[in-house]
């Protein structure tokens, strides 16, 4: 176990027991199983297996196909993580970082033009047959690479998807687009699964190689899994496994508290909250760096964030601590102003900015915007976005912005893109995908996202950053265009909330499996 | 036939109407702000990818073309594939709409009776101690939201006494007819908030059959009790209740969506509300066209019943 893994793990125990003192016995009884792994074992008491695990999800309503790779809710990527193998997942204690799946390893070429992916031998799918380069290459430059979903067009902007070929039986080769160092990261985020060869439709019965096969499936109300006895790797120790889709966050919590399912995920955190003081049931909320950062835009193009200093002040005016106190109840972590904390190249030592108003106050009045009027515009588009739209414009009245809010119905903000991308101070959130090659698709080279940051330097020095075969140098890098990021950029991130899971007593092995946002039950166990 | 007549020109109307109201919710959905590339291709999307979804869609055309394109496949069946997800609208409403239907089917059966009851006791008793409670207990029942009364059956009935599950979780693969505990707290909210209203509004004409001259001269001549509110108040009063009856119940069948949300009941409601929010423009036409015709069968239904119970108190005078 690396020291850094050991690290995260004793703070999280630590801030879960502090948590527990205060809520009582049944909580921290809880929390001596809340340990990975090893000190599982180290308990002397090995898991059970067997029984039937029923985990409920948002889902996506009637709508929702098997097809994962036009599926955007949260539980089509579980479904597809129990149901099919994985390329691998990011794991802080693998030797690439990652912990591989259907493959033994991935070598980068000394000139970072190509990946090459060695299949794992003997992995076979539920129809007998042994997955090849075959089905990977189908997998990813068939229907990944003509996937619209955004978690898999960051394969497409890194690598030549369609100029991917197979060699042997046990290799593929993947060109990149431009020399990346990080491809690893890319390809074994978790959502990269594999199927065979030849599949176009997506229905019960079809051959797969994850951990569970699909024996029933109702789109809106859930889908029922056995295990599958010759999963490689290791067998799960459930016998079956239950996704229902149950939308309301407090009905998930009532299914969970009434016994009708044994994991309720992402919770709202009022309805986290109402669960504290039940012994039945525990919080379990992702650790980093799964978790959702919920920022605030400014619009360079437009006045008053055209000018550094206003966007400074802003950065300063926010009291960060306050929103994660009041709005996650101490349930979510502080920001620095940068996406994707907790990822490798994470500009992780950059100084943290702190809540300072007074100096704020100086600012705007320096760049002449003191008294300035600002509409900020935000919608309910994740729990707690519109609430931290609220704290932010208080604190901004408190340095002498005339602030106000605007919230938009669900699903307004984003619907139109265009409104969306001209308004001059915006609400939104960020999914937890590495920092850098986040950045080349979503902010570099003027997109419309970026909200009028045009940075031709920093955009350079982030692809040299990737560029860097040496760890060392690539984290410099990376840490130098992030910081200009931290200093002049136009995004205010003052909060990260982890998805907030819950579930019953006994339940173990969740964690275990990473990719924690999209839980996955292959290691899992109940009481 | 007269009624057969009258069914069918009422049955005419309705067919134009639901033509010019799926032409106003396609209208809405065109002048709604945004659509479903962002849906589709998520918020990070570059111009050009967003103009290949928005191409992909058929959003580039323009929605007059779009409408007559949808209108010629919607009157052959076909109500297209949702955008998100691309299931065929027509499978959502054979999943959903009988669903919705059960519900609200369910909700009119403890309603209207219970209402009847509630109304003939108050109404014949107008002004008396029974009346004043049932009608100050049914106006503050009407009064409560649905998500209040939800929540305080949902506290006593499921977590106190627990005797019913607190969310309707069906058995994969079936409907909510295979577990019907998981009905009891759904229908019996809806019920709640419409006995309330029809209540109120039976006692309001049942008080009126019962002065009129007729059920005066009813009275004079010795028919009192149950004889007398059945045979004589009750078909003069059914009328207009019949109609508000099912005017609500109609509206029961897509807008349950608060009682879908607390319950998780798989309901239509919440698959419109999810679409609009998608801007999943199929899928919202296909639902809400549905829903409309639903409507208007319900009211044709309810026009039928209360000819048919004017017909009869025709021949009974």
């Amino acid at each position: 176990m690396s020291r850094q893994f050991d690290r995260r793990a004793f703070l999280r125990r630590g801030a879960a027991g502090a948590a527990a003192l205060a809520v009582g016995p049944g909580l921290l009884a809880a929390c001596s199983t809340d340990a990975p792994g090893a000190d599982r074992e180290g308990a002397g008491s090995s898991p059970r297996s067997g029984g039937t695990l029923r985990a409920a999800f948002v889902g996506g309503g009637a709508s929702e196909t098997l097809d994962f790779f036009n599926g955007p809710s949260a539980l089509d990527l579980v479904r597809a993580r129990a149901w099919h193998g994985t390329l691998g997942n990011l794991d802080p204690e693998g030797p690439d970082g990652v912990r591989y799946g259907v493959l033994k390893g991935i070598d980068v070429s000394d000139d970072l033009s190509a990946y090459t992916l060695h299949v794992r031998p003997g992995v076979r799918f539920t129809d007998g047959s042994e997955l090849t380069s075959a089905d990977i290459l189908h997998s990813l430059s068939v229907l990944a690479g003509r996937s619209t979903l955004p978690v898999y067009r960051l394969a497409a902007a890194n690598f030549d998807l369609a100029s991917a070929k197979a060699d042997g039986d046990l290799k593929v080769v993947l060109p990149t687009l431009r020399p990346i160092a990080d491809g690893r990261m890319i390809l074994c985020q978790g959502n990269f699964l594999v199927v065979k060869d030849g599949t176009r439709a997506f229905r019960k019965g079809m051959p797969s190689c994850g951990p569970f096969r699909l024996t029933e499936f109702t789109a809106g109300q859930g889908s029922a899994f056995e295990r599958y006895d010759d999963h490689y790797g290791h067998v799960p120790l459930l016998d079956g496994l239950e996704l229902r889709s149950i939308a309301d966050s407090t009905a998930r919590a009532g299914a969970l508290t009434g016994g009708e399912v044994d994991f309720a995920h992402d919770l709202s955190p009022v309805t986290a909250r109402t669960l504290t003081g039940d012994a039945k049931v525990r919080l379990v909320p992702t650790g980093s760096p799964y978790l959702v950062g919920l920022s605030f835009q400014m619009n360079m193009a437009v006045e008053p964030f055209d000018d550094p200093r206003v966007r400074e002040a802003f950065k300063l005016a926010v009291d960060r601590e306050t929103m994660v106190k009041t709005v996650f109840y101490g349930n979510a972590e502080t920001g620095n102003d940068l996406p994707a904390m907790g990822f490798p190249d994470y500009a992780g030592s950059l100084p943290r900015r702190t809540h300072d108003p007074e100096r704020a106050r100086k600012l705007l009045k320096e760049a002449g915007a003191d008294g300035t009027e600002v509409r900020l515009t935000t919608g309910p588009e994740t729990p707690g976005m519109v609430e931290m739209a609220t704290l932010f414009v208080e604190d901004l009245k408190k340095v002498g912005v005339k602030a106000s809010v605007r919230e938009l119905p669900a699903g307004q903000l984003y619907a139109d893109f265009a409104a969306y991308a001209a308004l001059p101070l915006a609400g939104s959130y960020q999914m937890p995908i590495p920092a850098l090659s986040t950045y080349q698709m979503s902010t570099a080279g003027g997109s419309p996202s970026a909200f009028g940051w045009k940075d031709a330097e920093t955009d350079a020095l982030v692809a040299k950053a990737r560029a860097a075969s040496d760890p060392a140098e690539a984290k410099e890098l990376g840490t130098l265009a992030q910081r200009t990021r931290w200093e002049k950029g136009n995004q205010v991130l003052p909060v990260f909330k982890p998805n907030l899971n819950a579930q019953a007593e006994g339940v173990a092995g969740i964690r275990e499996d990473l990719f924690e946002q999209f839980p996955g039950f292959s290691q899992a166990s109940l009481a | 036939m007269n009624l057969l007549a009258f069914a069918g020109r009422r049955l005419a109307g309705a067919a134009v109407l639901l033509v010019l109201l799926s032409a106003a919710v396609f209208a809405v959905t065109a002048v709604l702000p945004g659509d479903a590339v962002s849906a589709v291709a998520g918020v990070d999307a570059s111009a050009a990818q967003r103009a290949d979804v928005r191409a992909g869609l058929g959003l580039d055309r323009p929605a007059a073309e779009r409408y007559a394109a949808w209108a010629a496949d919607a009157v052959r069946g076909d109500l297209g594939h949702g955008f998100v997800g691309e299931r065929p609208v027509t499978d959502i409403l054979a999943t959903r709409l009988p669903n919705s239907l059960l519900l609200a089917g369910l909700t009119l059966a403890v309603t209207a009776p219970l209402a009847t009851l509630l109304g003939l006791w108050t109404g014949l008793r107008g002004g008396g101690t029974a009346d004043r409670v049932v009608s100050t207990g049914a106006q503050v029942l009407a009064a409560i939201p649905e998500f209040v009364v939800a929540a305080l059956l949902v506290a006593v009935l499921a977590v106190w006494a627990g005797v019913l599950p607190r969310v309707s979780v069906v058995p994969l693969g079936g409907t909510p007819l295979d577990a019907p505990r998981a009905l009891v707290l759904p229908v019996l909210t809806l019920s709640a908030v419409g006995l309330a209203v029809a209540t109120r509004l039976l006692r309001v004409s049942v008080a009126d059959a019962a002065a009129t001259p007729y059920c005066e001269a009813a009275r004079l001549g010795g028919v009192r009790g149950i004889r007398l509110a059945v045979r004589h108040v009750l078909p003069n009063a059914a009328g207009p209740a019949v109609q508000a009856l099912t005017l609500t119940t109609g509206a029961l069948v897509g807008s349950a969506v608060v009682v879908e949300n607390v319950f998780d009941y798989p309901g239509i409601g919440r698959e419109l509300q999810l679409a609009v929010a998608a801007r999943d423009v199929p899928m919202v036409q296909g639902i809400a066209t549905a829903l409309v015709a639903v409507m208007l069968l319900v009211l044709l239904l309810g026009d039928v019943c209360a000819r048919l119970i004017g017909a009869r108190e025709g021949h009974g005078r």
